[in-house]
C-alpha cells in the first residue's frame, strides 16, 4: 500500500488518475486478490440474471448485464478486473446449463471484452468519472470493438466449432451477442462509472497501471 | 443433508465415498465423450447412465426438472438454426415444406446429432454441480495442485456470490416494505430499477473488500513476499483419502475414453452410418 | 520490563480527511496485560487497533507520524505477513472475517499461513476448540451458525495462531447478552490460563472491568486517561464528561458519594458493590 504526503482532498485530473505520482508507492496486495474474488461473485450473480432473463441460447443473451461487471471492473481494477471478467461468465454459464467445454471456449471472447476497455482508458488517459465527451466516446468505442470481437468469436468459433449452429444461422447469434452486450453496456457502464468512480479511485484497490 | 452447488444431497449418499478429484475427472473426461459419438442413441444412453448415477447418488431429481426448460430451449434453437435458418441447399433431400421454406433431411439429422451430443454434456455438468459441495470443488482443485491463491479466490467468489444475493434480497425486501411493486410496470422501468440495485451492490462489495482484506491480512495471509512462500499444509486434504475404489473409478473413466477413441477412429463405431436411430428417423420422415 | 507494544507520539491521518484520527498517542502495553480501551464513537479506537497490527499503514492510505513498535520493532519494518502472526485482531463483524467453507477451515487458515505441519495444526485445533467449545460446529459453514457462535469462531481462528498479542475490536457489539458473556468467559480463561497480552476495545464495561488490568480512554483521537482499572474508574466524573458511562453499580455509588452518603473507593463490579452496600447497611452483620 502507499503513503502520500498530502492528506488534503484534491480534485484529480484524468492524467493524475492513471499516473503514479512521485513518491507514491503502489504494490500488489491481498486487496487485489479479494477484489478479484468479489468481482467474480458479483459477476456471477449479475451475469446469471442476464442469462436467465434474456437468453438466446448457449450463454448468448439479448441483454447481458454481466458486461457491466466485466468492463467497469477491469477499468477500475486493471488485470484483476480482467481476470474476474474472464472467469465469472464461465461459472454463470455453467450454472445456466452450458456444457463445460463450451463455457471454457468462451474465455478468449470474455478476456477481450474485459481487457479492451481497461486498455483504452489507460492508453488514452480517459477519466473513469466520465467528465468529458471524449471519455464517453472512448468508452463507447471500446465497448463496441470488444463486443464485436466477442460476437465474432463466440458464435463463429465456439458455437459453429461445436456444431451447435449452422453457418447460415451464425449472423443471428453474432448480432444477438453484439447487441446484447452493447445495449446492456450502454445502460449500465456509463451510470456505474459516473456514480462510483469518484469513490473507487481513492480506494487502495484502485489499479493505476495493470497490477497495482 | 449436505448442501451442494445445486441443492442438497443426503449425508448417506454413496457419492461422498468418492474422492472429489474423481468427480472433477469424471466431469472433464465424460464431457468429451459426446464429441466423439455421432450416433444419437449412444449419446442418449450416456444421458440415461448419468441420470442413473444421479439417482444412485440420491440427488433430488427435481433439480433435473429445473434444466428441462434449458434443454428444450437449446433443442429448439438448434432445430431452428439447422432448419428454418439453415439456408437453401439444393443438394439436400427435402422432406417437407414449412410456409414455403424447405426442410431438409440432412439438416434435421444434423440437428438431432448435435442435440443428443449436448444433452449428456449438460447432464454431466448438472451431475457434477449437484453432487459437489463447495469444499469438494476446492479439494479437487487442491488435489490437482492448482495454486492455493486460485482455489482461495474461487472459494471467496462463491461466498461473495452468496452475499451479493443476500444483499439483493434485502434491498428488494426493503423496497417492498415501502410499498414498491414492479408488477405491470414496463420493461424500461424494471431495467431502470435494476440499475438502481447495481450501484449499492457494487458499493457494498467495495466496502466488503476492505473488511475481507483486513481479515485475511490479520490471519497472516500474504500474496507477495516471504510469507507467501510458506509451504501450506493443506489440512483440508486430510479429510479426503484417495482410496482403491477412487483409483478404480479413475482408471475405468480413462479406459472408457481410450476405448471410445479406438472404437470411433479405429473401428468406425458410433458413426451415423451405423446409427439405427438415424435410419429409423429417416424412414419415418421420408 | 520493556513494553510489548510501545507507541510514541503517534499521529495518523487518513488520506482526504480534515484532521488526524489519532493524535500524539503515547501508550505502553506490557506482556501479559489485559488492557481495555474505551471511548465514544469516532474516538479512534479502531484506528488504534489497526495500528497495533500493522494494518495501518499497511492497508490504508494516510500520513503517519511517530512510532508504533511491537516487540521492539517498528510495525513498518516487519516483512509482509510477519507481524500479523504475532498480533492477532478480531473485528466486530464476524461475517466480514469469514472466508472459508467450514468452521474447521476457518480455524485452520491462519495456521496454514504460519506454515505449521498437519500434526501441529491438529493439536492447535484440538486445543482451541476445547477452549472455545466449538467442536460440534467444525463441519458447519460459518454463515449458518448464530452470531455468538460466529464471533467465537472468529476469536478461535485468531487464538489458534497463538499470537503474542490479541487485539479485539468491539468483539461483542453485535451479540446478545448471553453470547457476549460467553465471549468474555473465553477471554477470562485466556487471561487465567494462557496469560496472553489482550487488548479489548469494548462498550460493555460490566464484562470488561473484571478482566482488565488497566484501561485507556480515547477521546477525539487523543488519550484522555490511562491508568490501572481501579484508579481509572475513580475518575468517574471525568469519564461521564467524556461520554463514557461506567456500570450502573458504580454510578449508583457515585450518586451516593455526590450526596455525601458514601466516602470510599467506587466498586468496580456488582459483587463489589453488593459487598460495600452490605458493609454500609449492616456493618455488624456483614458476612464479608
Amino acid at each position: 500500500m502507499s503513503t502520500t504526503t498530502t492528506p488534503a482532498r484534491k480534485e484529480l485530473t484524468a492524467e493524475q488518475i492513471w499516473t503514479v505520482q512521485p513518491g507514491e508507492r503502489r504494490s500488489v496486495g491481498v486487496i487485489h486478490i479479494v477484489i478479484t474474488a468479489l468481482l467474480i461473485g458479483i459477476g456471477f450473480v449479475v451475469g446469471s440474471f442476464g442469462s436467465i432473463s434474456f437468453p438466446l441460447g448457449f450463454g448468448v443473451n439479448f441483454f447481458w448485464t454481466g458486461i457491466a461487471v466485466q468492463q467497469v471492473g477491469s477499468i477500475w481494477f486493471g488485470l484483476w478486473g480482467v481476470i474476474a471478467g474472464t472467469i465469472f461468465p464461465f461459472f454463470s454459464n455453467a450454472i445456466a446449463g452450458t456444457p463445460f467445454y463450451i463455457s471454457a471456449a468462451y474465455i478468449p471472447a470474455n478476456f477481450v471484452q474485459a481487457f479492451l476497455p481497461a486498455w483504452a482508458f489507460r492508453y488514452f488517459k480517459a477519466d473513469p468519472r466520465l467528465r468529458s465527451g471524449r471519455d464517453y466516446f472512448i468508452l463507447l468505442i471500446a465497448m463496441i470493438v470488444s463486443s464485436a470481437f466477442g460476437a465474432l468469436w463466440s458464435p463463429l468459433v465456439v458455437l459453429r466449432g461445436f456444431g451447435l449452429l449452422t453457418t447460415e444461422s451464425v449472423p443471428l447469434f453474432v448480432w444477438g451477442w453484439f447487441g446484447g452486450n452493447v445495449v446492456a453496456g450502454i445502460v449500465f457502464n456509463f451510470i456505474l462509472l459516473k456514480a462510483l468512480s469518484g469513490v473507487v479511485i481513492r480506494t487502495p484497490a484502485f489499479v493505476k497501471r495493470w497490477w497495482a | 443433508m449436505n448442501k451442494t452447488m445445486l441443492g442438497y444431497v443426503p449425508k448417506e449418499s454413496p457419492i461422498y465415498a468418492v474422492h472429489p478429484f474423481v468427480k472433477l475427472y469424471f466431469l472433464l473426461i465424460v464431457s468429451l465423450f459426446p464429441m466423439f459419438v455421432a450416433a444419437p442413441e449412444w449419446n442418449f444412453l450416456l444421458l440415461v447412465f448419468i441420470l442413473a448415477l444421479m439417482v444412485i447418488s440420491r440427488v433430488d431429481i427435481r433439480i433435473v426438472r429445473i434444466y428441462i426448460p434449458v434443454a428444450i430451449s437449446m433443442g429448439s434453437i438448434i432445430l431452428i438454426s439447422y432448419t428454418i435458418l439453415g439456408g437453401r441447399h439444393p443438394e439436400f433431400q427435402v422432406i417437407f415444406n414449412l410456409f414455403g421454406l424447405p426442410i431438409y433431411w440432412e439438416r434435421v439429422r444434423d440437428a438431432m446429432v448435435v442435440y443428443f451430443r449436448i444433452l449428456p454434456m449438460i447432464a454431466t455438468m448438472v451431475f457434477f454441480l449437484s453432487t459437489s459441495r463447495e469444499r469438494d470443488i476446492i479439494v479437487a482443485m487442491r488435489t490437482i495442485r492448482l495454486p492455493f491463491v486460485v482455489t482461495y479466490v474461487f472459494a471467496m467468489a462463491l461466498r461473495s456470490a452468496g452475499m451479493v444475493l443476500e444483499d439483493f434480497q434485502i434491498v428488494r425486501q426493503a423496497e417492498q416494505a415501502r410499498g414498491f411493486d414492479p408488477t405491470g410496470k414496463p420493461l424500461t422501468y424494471k431495467i431502470r430499477k435494476y440499475i438502481m440495485y447495481m450501484i449499492p451492490l457494487f458499493a457494498l462489495s467495495l466496502r466488503r473488500s476492505e473488511e475481507f482484506t483486513n481479515a485475511l491480512v490479520a490471519r497472516g495471509y500474504a500474496f507477495t513476499g516471504e510469507a507467501s512462500h510458506v509451504k501450506r499444509a493443506d489440512y483440508v486434504l486430510t479429510h479426503y483419502t484417495f482410496k482403491t475404489h477412487d483409483a478404480i473409478f479413475t482408471t475405468l473413466i480413462t479406459l472408457a475414453f481410450i476405448a471410445l477413441l479406438i472404437a470411433r477412429y479405429g473401428l468406425h463405431y458410433f458413426s451415423l452410418d451405423h446409427s439405427w436411430f438415424i435410419q429409423w428417423l429417416h424412414a419415418v420422415l421420408s | 520490563m520493556s513494553a510489548i507494544i510501545e507507541i510514541r507520539d503517534y499521529t495518523w491521518q487518513y488520506l482526504n480527511t480534515e484532521k488526524p484520527a489519532l493524535e500524539a498517542i503515547n501508550v505502553d502495553i506490557y506482556e501479559g496485560e489485559f488492557v481495555g480501551i474505551i471511548g465514544p464513537n469516532g474516538a479512534g479506537k479502531t484506528t488504534l487497533a489497526l495500528s497495533m497490527d500493522g494494518l495501518i499503514p499497511g492497508q490504508y492510505h494516510g500520513v503517519k507520524q511517530g512510532t508504533v513498535k511491537v516487540m521492539g520493532k517498528e510495525v513498518d519494518d516487519y516483512p509482509r505477513g510477519q507481524l500479523q502472526r504475532q498480533v492477532g485482531v478480531v473485528f466486530s463483524d464476524p461475517e466480514a472475517q469469514f472466508t472459508a467453507m467450514t468452521v474447521e477451515d476457518e480455524l485452520v487458515f491462519g495456521l496454514e499461513n504460519q506454515g505449521l505441519s498437519i500434526t501441529e495444526i491438529h493439536e492447535r485445533l484440538e486445543w482451541v476448540t476445547e477452549l472455545t467449545a466449538l467442536k460440534p460446529l467444525l463441519p458447519k459453514p460459518p454463515y449458518e451458525i448464530s452470531g455468538g457462535q460466529k464471533q467465537r469462531v472468529a476469536l478461535a481462528a485468531v487464538l489458534a495462531m497463538m499470537p503474542k498479542v490479541m487485539v479485539l475490536d468491539e468483539p461483542t457489539s453485535m451479540l446478545d447478552p448471553i453470547s457476549r458473556k460467553r465471549i468474555f468467559e473465553v477471554l477470562g480463561r485466556l487471561k487465567r490460563e494462557q496469560h496472553n497480552t489482550v487488548i479489548v476495545i469494548e462498550h460493555s464495561l460490566e464484562n470488561l472491568i473484571p478482566l482488565a488490568d488497566c484501561m485507556i480512554l480515547l477521546s477525539e483521537g487523543k488519550v484522555a486517561l490511562q491508568a490501572a482499572t481501579r484508579e481509572f474508574f475513580q475518575r468517574i466524573a471525568f469519564l461521564l464528561e467524556k461520554g463514557v458511562y461506567p456500570p450502573e453499580a458504580m454510578q449508583f455509588f457515585y450518586h451516593l458519594m455526590q450526596n455525601g452518603w458514601y466516602n470510599g473507593d467506587l466498586p468496580l463490579t456488582l459483587d463489589e458493590a453488593a459487598a460495600k452496600l452490605e458493609t454500609i447497611l449492616m456493618p455488624h452483620h456483614s458476612t464479608r
